[in-house]
């Protein structure tokens, strides 16, 4: 057990995945609550103020993202995880330009779930708008216009595929994060690669070349052996 | 159908009928014609009758094909419809079934809990391989320079990785009088169908057993193929490996999900190639992959 315990509210309109999950989450230290739809849920956030929502998207009477955009429009900035069920690109776009802090595909693995939770906790700053609510991001010398879908390191405009894109952004707004290969895939590949690392590998390399970034001796991306990856510098949100 | 729009066609001929039997069973005068023609007018009737029968069979005969095509299409379609539900279905329930079986194996260790997780692993790769079926029609293509001897290679390497040293994998690539040349294409894409045909080799071949990829080009087209010295497939079954789902009689007892051939046809399909399959039982099989070498070009 974890003091003091954090308070997870759990919005799915399945009861067997509200039950499980409620269960594993409790075992893990935290204090839940569940909702079965959007509408619930918004109620419970005002009343109880959770730490954090884990989110369905697809829910009756009003589904995940519309209860999150209902959300974000108070000013209420409760750290929220999507779950996602499709596993089509749009819908993980879609997910963080709504101002969800994650994504997790279903089905998915209640450890990772764990690990997600834990990691948005680290980064949420209660009152503010998380990073993944930017349409701005400044990091060292580097500014990412998530809008214009656009990269400027040190004012010069760079050159990026949109997988390459799609990954500085994932890793851009979660700094200082070890994050795993295969969470990397199933984030922004949305797909369990058979080709596992080397597709992830193949796109820092081009990300790090775009950079300038020395990958022995990095300001940007760390490789941490046999963990994944690490965006280290700073990251500041602006609009 | 459609086809019922040619009945009009038959209206002469039920006139023709119907006025023939009607001189014959009634008492009006049905007098005997006597025809007079030349050879150059009978020859000039005869061939614009043969003109008229014959527009009229090629006009039906593809009409059938359309029909027949539509169908098809059709059919293509409902089964996508219905492994995009399938695939939607299976999520809700294998969230819940990982969630419990993860509060069970925090209480107790058992074979029989061990023995369910790795089923469940396995239904969550069949649902992967679901949805990647299903994105596969929608998701947008990245074109980008591919290295096709780098890919290859790194392919061969992750085929040794998986089989071990009991199979030997060649990699066989043009040199002279020039390499192969870089493409355009979806990097991932290409590289996931590749190595879903080198995964079948593996899996289905056994210790002791080659694997031989080779890769060529003739300016226009690049072949790839993948060819092993495994059990074969059998003739009646050599062209349904591509359909999904599909489990050949040698499958039994390997690992899959029955899809992994039919991503492959489907990302051939979307780069503008063609997956084509030979086999012999006893011998062994052959994959090809034809893509074209200028890259992909149907793309927006």
């Amino acid at each position: 057990m974890q003091p003091p315990s954090y308070k997870v509210l759990l919005v799915d309109d399945e009861d067997a995945i509200l039950e499980n999950l409620r269960a594993f989450l409790e075992r893990s230290g935290f204090q839940v609550f569940t909702a079965p739809n959007g509408h619930q849920a918004l109620n419970a956030i005002r009343q109880s103020r959770p730490d954090v929502v884990i989110m369905d998207v697809l829910m009756p009477v009003l589904d995940g993202r519309e209860a999150l955009r209902q959300l974000r429009a108070e000013a209420n900035w409760t750290p929220v995880i999507l779950l996602t069920q499709i596993g089509e690109s749009t819908e993980r776009a879609m997910a963080l330009e709504e101002g969800a802090d994650d994504y997790l595909n279903k089905p998915f693995n209640p450890h990772e779930l764990v690990a997600r939770i834990k990691a948005v906790l680290r980064r949420a700053r209660r009152d503010a708008p998380p990073l993944s609510a930017a349409w701005q991001l400044h990091a060292g010398e580097l500014t990412l216009d998530r809008r214009g879908k656009r990269v400027h390191l040190g004012g010069q405009l760079l050159t990026l595929t949109p997988k390459a894109f799609a990954l500085l952004e994932y890793l851009i707004t979660h700094p200082d994060e070890i994050i795993s290969r295969e969470r990397l895939l199933d984030a922004v590949w949305g797909w369990e690669y058979p080709t596992g690392t080397r597709a992830v590998d193949t796109r820092i390399a081009e990300l790090r070349a775009a950079l300038g970034d020395d990958a022995a001796d990095p300001d940007y991306i760390e490789t941490l052996p046999g963990q994944g990856y690490r965006f280290l510098p700073e990251v500041r949100a602006a609009g | 159908m459609k086809i019922t729009r040619y009945w009009p066609v038959l209206l002469p001929l039920a006139l023709g009928l119907t006025a023939g039997l009607v001189l014959n069973l009634t008492q009006m005068s049905n007098p005997v014609l006597y025809l007079r023609a030349d050879l150059g007018t009978v020859l000039f009737l005869a061939g614009l009758a043969f003109s008229t029968i014959l527009s009229l069979i090629l006009l039906v005969r593809r009409q059938l094909h359309q029909i027949e095509e539509t169908i098809t299409h059709e059919a293509a379609q409902d089964r996508r419809r219905f492994i995009n539900l399938l695939d939607h279905e299976l999520k809700n329930p294998l969230t819940a079934i990982m969630a419990g079986l993860a509060n069970l194996s925090a209480d107790q260790h058992s074979p029989a809990l061990t023995s369910v997780e790795t089923q469940v692993q396995r239904l969550s790769r069949l649902v992967a391989d679901l949805r990647k079926l299903s994105d596969l029609e929608t998701r947008p293509l990245e074109l980008s320079r591919v290295d096709l001897a780098e890919m290859l290679q790194d392919l061969q390497q992750l085929a040794r990785d998986r089989a071990g040293a009991d199979r030997t994998i060649i990699l066989s690539l043009p040199q002279a009088p020039w390499p192969l040349p870089e493409i355009i294409t979806d990097r991932d894409l290409l590289f996931l169908a590749i190595h879903n045909v080198i995964d079948n080799a593996v899996k289905f071949t056994s210790p002791g057993d080659t694997i031989e990829i080779r890769a060529s080009e003739d300016g226009r087209t690049i072949t790839l193929e993948v060819a092993d010295t495994g059990p074969g497939i059998p003739p009646e079954e050599v062209n349904q490996v591509w359909g999904e789902l599909y489990r050949g009689q040698n499958a039994r007892g390997i690992p899959g999900s029955g899809l992994g051939l039919a991503l492959v046809q489907g990302i051939l399909k979307r780069l503008d190639g063609r997956a084509s399959i030979r086999s012999q039982t006893g011998k062994g099989t052959v994959i090809s992959l034809n893509i074209p070498a200028g890259g992909v070009v149907t793309e927006q």
